[in-house]
Order: structure tokens, then sequence, then C-alpha cells
């Protein structure tokens, strides 16, 4: 899951429970408001009242009652105002209940303000009341109002959050894609980020101060194997110079020239390693470059007519069908010649003495990689425990027959690997076959 | 001819002038950039062999140099252990002649050098000829009277080789570097036993219009052409 997408979930989450708790508490909590509220207006009449009663006297308020009691009702029956004389030395603190009253033959609440209080030294009961309905009529437009309120803060800090997360987070698809740039050891040097958040700045810090360490790597070791190959070559060179004089002398006995001939032949083997060996080293320093745009047909044609000799001398027929047209880019011609010259060089190596076949077959895949098989007899198959460790260095299967160092296909994995090439060998009583998927061309690779 | 080797191994440097010693050539040396700037100032040469590694000072720089005035004639073969993949392309592009990568034989160096004066004094030879057969260096053919024998171009190559040394007895090795070159490949497949497949097809091919085998097998060495005065 995205990050943002994990943000945004979980801001909608706590959002969402909040809302849902203030959803459930609301009725209660804007019951209580109400009634506060109805509670304090009571308490402000009942002052008004006895201030009234103050100034004017009681008697004005009982006058032509019978048993000294007043009751008032307004005009929509929803408040009363009741006034009478209590009990005398019965005086109460202040009550406020709900209380049912008969009111046109029904019971109706009232929230209902009961006060005592003495005027002329005799004892008065002073009641207000509010009816329950109109109280609730309050709560429930409180209540709708809130519920509106509180949705739309929700999905307002909702969408601004979203904004915010989005434009917080872009500096991780910037970084991103500029690593995606990087494409050798030695890219290009890198723009700032255009960031103020701290993290994403020192993020980045970091892949910069990774990718120098990168290049240094790569520059040192590009250093030493320039190195290598002085401090190798050049002694062979002189060892192989002296034994070039050396046949050169007159009167050489035979014995000492057949010598010298086989000392030329070991220290051949040890420069053809060696070059390979820095061959490898190059290619994994990434110190070739991909410049050409690879027509596989002719490259193939290529390498079969350069071992045309070979095939012929031991007999061997070379069946070829390759479908659309193949083709590599970017890619370094020189090196794929050497892939294609070392896999066609040892199906013939390992081919069979008499009656031996090769087959090169290419198919374009749906997903726009091209398979190409290259397939041999051969005099038996390579154990399944030994196709694993086929393009390491210095392994090699043994057939009994051959000689020789086992790097060729070490080239063929680190050329393959250079140009995205997946290669994999399988093998059983038919032969050997080595299996190359090529991926699709890019169009704007050069020719 | 006079040839300068600038070449800071005193042992490689004494092995590559014995060589060109027995071959006739005069050699000079110098063992820096600086020596040699000196003695590519006061001297002139017909070659300069340049190794690229000096100590001192970086030997493409030391190319453009020799390039000037006094040696502007003179030929350039960048013999180099470095390797560097644009070596090769950056020292031809600095107007060198030629680039060999070490180690090398002295002999296809020695083929090298011959080649350049051939075409710089143009003298080249447009025909070699052993027994009944002519091969013509321009049209790259082999003729047997009227006849033309049909070769691959590494057959052409290696008759073509043997003929130019024709008093010599050439190693499978030197063969095979001047056949296949610093051809980046299978390391198993410079190995020179390829060249008797090669010299086998030769044979197969000439037989039929001369039964004269006219390349020799030095046993334990190589090959050479057989002269006349042999036949």
């Amino acid at each position: 899951m995205r990050l943002r997408q994990k943000l945004v979930l979980l801001t909608t989450l706590s959002k969402g429970l909040m809302a849902g708790v203030l959803l459930l508490a609301l009725p209660w909590a804007i019951e209580v408001f109400a009634l506060r509220h109805t509670e304090a207006r009571l308490r402000s009449e009942l002052v008004k009242v006895r201030r009234r009663i103050e100034r004017v006297g009681v008697t004005s308020f009982l006058r032509g009652q019978e048993n000294d009691q007043r009751l008032h009702y307004d005009l929509l029956e929803d408040e009363f105002i009741e006034l009478r004389r209590g009990r005398p030395g019965h005086r109460q603190p202040d009550t406020i209940a709900t209380l049912p009253r008969r009111q046109q033959g029904a019971l109706v609440d009232f929230r209902v303000l009961r006060a005592s209080f003495e005027h002329d030294g005799r004892p008065y009961t002073l009641e207000i009341g509010k009816s329950m309905e109109s109280v609730e009529d309050v709560y429930g437009l409180l209540r709708s109002f809130a519920a509106y309120a509180l949705v739309f803060a929700v999905l307002s800090t909702l969408l601004i959050e979203l904004g915010v997360i989005t434009y917080l987070l872009r500096p991780v698809d910037q970084i991103v894609q500029r690593l995606r740039a990087v494409q050798g050891p030695t890219p290009p040097p890198l723009p700032p980020l255009q960031t103020s958040t701290w993290d994403f700045r020192y993020l980045d810090d970091t892949i910069q101060q990774m990718l120098q360490k990168i290049r240094r790597v790569f520059e040192q070791e590009r250093e030493f194997i320039a190195n290598a190959s002085h401090e190798l070559l050049t002694p062979i060179s002189i060892l192989q110079n002296r034994f070039e004089n050396m046949l050169q002398a007159e009167n050489l006995p035979e014995e000492a020239e057949t010598q010298l001939v086989t000392s030329q032949k070991t220290l051949q083997r040890l420069t053809a390693t060696l070059r390979t060996l820095l061959l490898i080293s190059r290619i994994e320093n990434a110190q070739f470059a991909r410049p050409d745009r690879v027509d596989l047909r002719a490259l193939l044609g290529e390498v079969v007519e350069e071992l045309d000799y070979r095939l012929l001398d031991q007999h061997i027929r070379l069946h070829q069908q390759l479908e659309g047209a193949p083709t590599l880019a970017p890619a370094n011609r020189t090196l794929l010649f050497t892939l294609f010259y070392n896999l066609l060089s040892n199906a013939i190596k390992y081919n069979r003495p008499a009656d031996g076949r090769i087959s090169l077959t290419g198919a374009p895949q749906p997903d726009g990689t091209y398979v190409l098989v290259i397939h041999n007899t051969a005099v038996r198959p390579i154990p399944a425990a030994q196709l694993p460790q086929l393009f390491e260095r210095f392994r090699r299967f043994d057939d009994g027959r051959v000689e020789g160092f086992g790097l060729g296909l070490a080239v063929v994995r680190s050329v393959a690997q250079f140009h995205l090439i997946g290669i994999a060998a399988a093998s059983d009583e038919h032969g050997t076959a080595f299996t190359l998927r090529l991926p699709p061309a890019r169009p704007d690779a050069a020719e | 001819m006079n040839v300068l080797i600038i070449e800071d191994d005193k042992a490689l440097a004494r092995e590559l002038g014995l060589y060109l010693h027995n071959e006739r050539f005069h050699c000079d040396f110098a063992r820096t950039g600086r020596e040699a700037s000196e003695k590519l100032f006061v001297n002139e040469y017909d070659f300069v062999l340049l190794d690229l590694g000096l100590p001192d000072q970086d030997g493409l720089q030391l190319l453009a140099e020799a390039r000037q005035e006094r040696n502007q004639q003179a030929s350039i073969i960048i013999l180099s252990a470095r390797g560097t993949v644009d070596d090769r392309i950056k020292g031809l592009d600095l107007g060198a002649d030629d680039y060999l990568a070490k180690p090398y034989s002295l002999l296809e160096l020695v083929s090298r050098m011959q080649a350049i004066v051939r075409r710089k004094h143009g003298v080249t030879q447009d025909t070699l000829s052993f027994g009944p057969f002519v091969l013509n260096v321009s049209d790259r053919t082999l003729r047997h009277g009227e006849q033309e024998v049909p070769l691959t171009k590494k057959e052409f190559d290696l008759l073509h080789y043997l003929l130019l040394h024709r008093h010599k007895v050439l190693t499978r090795l030197q063969l095979s570097e001047h056949i296949w070159g610093s051809l980046i490949s299978d390391s198993d497949d410079r190995d020179s036993n390829f060249i008797d497949v090669h010299v086998k097809n030769i044979r197969k091919k000439l037989t039929p219009y001369d039964p004269g085998d006219w390349i020799e097998t030095v046993r334990g060495v190589g090959y050479r052409i057989k002269t006349t005065a042999d036949a």
C-alpha cells in the first residue's frame, strides 16, 4: 500500500471515529445543554417576578383569587407562573424538576422551578414552568445543525488533508524518478531536490552521497583494471618477445626449438586467460558503450561464417530458423559478436563426433521480448547439478574430451547481463540448449 | 630505417630493439616522455613505436607532439598494455598509423611496419607467387594459370602471411595472432590448433592443381612455404 493511501486512510478513519463519537454523544450533550439553558431562563424569570413582587406587593397578584392561589399561563400554554401561599415555617430551598401537569385534561411534562420566599412575614411558593415540548424543539434544531456542521467539518478537513499529503509527498516521486534516471555508475550530477521537508532533503543527500561513493568505487576499479593490465601484461610481453627472439637464432637445436614453442603456447594460454578476465572486469565496470543497433540475423550470419570451417571440419549440420526481425538496441556489436561466437563455439566443441547438429531457433514473444534457443546435440548431457555453475568463471563441464579454461560462458553471462539479456541453460539426452531472452529494442537507440 | 622506441620497461625495449635490429632497422630508445620529446625534436624517424603507459606523461599527449613538424612523416604505432577500451580509438583519432595490444608477436609488429612502408612508398607488390600458383593481393585471389582457386577470407590471409615471410618458419601462435588479431573471444578459440584446420583445408584445395606439398609442416614449430628451390 502506498504511503499516501495509508495516510489518507488513517485520517479518514480517525475523523470517522471522531464524528461517530460526537454523533453518539450529541443527543445527550444537547439535552444537557438545552436543559441548562431552560433552567437559566427559569431562574432569570424568577428573579424578575420576585423583583416585581417586591415593588408592587403580593396582593395585586392574588387579588380576586380563591384559596390565595394564582396560576397564569402564557398564550400558547407552554409556560406558566403559579404563586400561592405557603405553609408557615416550612421554608424550602429552590428546586428544579420535570413534573407532569394537567392541562386541558391531558398530562404535559413541564420543567418547573419552585422557590419559597417570605413577603411581609408570610410565606409563599412560586413556581415557574416551561413545557418540555418547547425545550425539545430547541434541541432537535440544535442537533440537526450540529450534525450538519460536523459532516461539513469532517469532509472539508479531509479534502484539505488530501491536498496537503499529496503536496508533501511529491518529493518521494521526484526522488524515485531521479533514481530511475541513473543508468550507469557515473550518472550526471543531479539537480538539488526542491523541497522544504527536512526528511526528504536528508534522504536525497544520503542518496547523492551513496551515488558518489559508487562512482568512486567504480573509478577505483577502473584504475585498478588499467594498472593490473599494465603490470601483468608487460612481463608477459617481455617473455613472449624473448621467446620469439630466441627462436630467431640460427642453428638452434631442434629440441630447444620445440621447448620454446611449447613455452610460448603456455604463455599464450596465460595471456588469453588474463585478457578474458580483464574483459569480464571491464564489462562489469561498464567500460563499454552501447552505441549500436544490432540486427541479430545479420550478426548470427557473421558468427556462423567465422566458424564455418569448424562446422565443415566436424561435419556438423546447422539448422537456422529465426522468426521476425530480432533487433538489439542499445547494444555493443563487438561484445554481442563475442557472446554468440562463444555460444556457437561451445555448441561445436561439445557436439557429437559424428552426425552432430546445431539448431538456432528464435521467435518474438507476446510481451515484446525475443526468445532465441541455441541447441546442440552432445555426447552426454550436463548433469543438472552442474547447470547453475556453468556460467561461473573457471567452471567447465568435463565431457572427457575438451581441455580449456572455462571462461567462455562467464564472458557470455557478463555480456548478456550488460545487455539485459536473460540466459539459461538446460540439458538432457537430446543435447544442450542455451535459451536467451532478449529485451525489446528501444526505438530511440541510435544506429 | 630509423625507429624510435618509446618504452619505459628496459627489458621489453631491449627485446624489441633486438628483433628490429635483426630486421635491419636502426633503433633509438626513450624511456620517458621528456626524453622522447627531446629526441623527436632533434632527430628524424621513419617509425615511432609508442607505449602509452609512460611514467611522466600521457602517451596520447606525446602522440600529438610527435605529429609536429620534424617528424610529420613518421609512422606511429601504439603499443599498449593499458588496454582501455577507447585507447585504441583515441590513438587512431590522434593520428597513429596502427595499434597493437601487448603482448603482441614481434613478427606481427614487423609485418605491420612493412605494410605501412609499402603503402607509403607505393611499392605494393601486387602478386606473390609460389610454384605454379600466383596470389593476387589487390583482388584477393589465388590462381593456378588461368584457373582461380577459391579460398575463404581466412585461408587467403593465412597464405598471404606465409608468403610474406616465406623464408621463415611461422609458429601457430604467430599465424593465429595474425588471423584473429586481438579478437575478443572465448580464450580457447585462440588456441592455435585451429590453424591446423585452415592449413589442412588450403592443402586440400591446392592438391588437385598441383601435387607438390607447398605448405611445409615444421614439426613442433609451425609452417613454412616451400621455396621453389626446395621443391
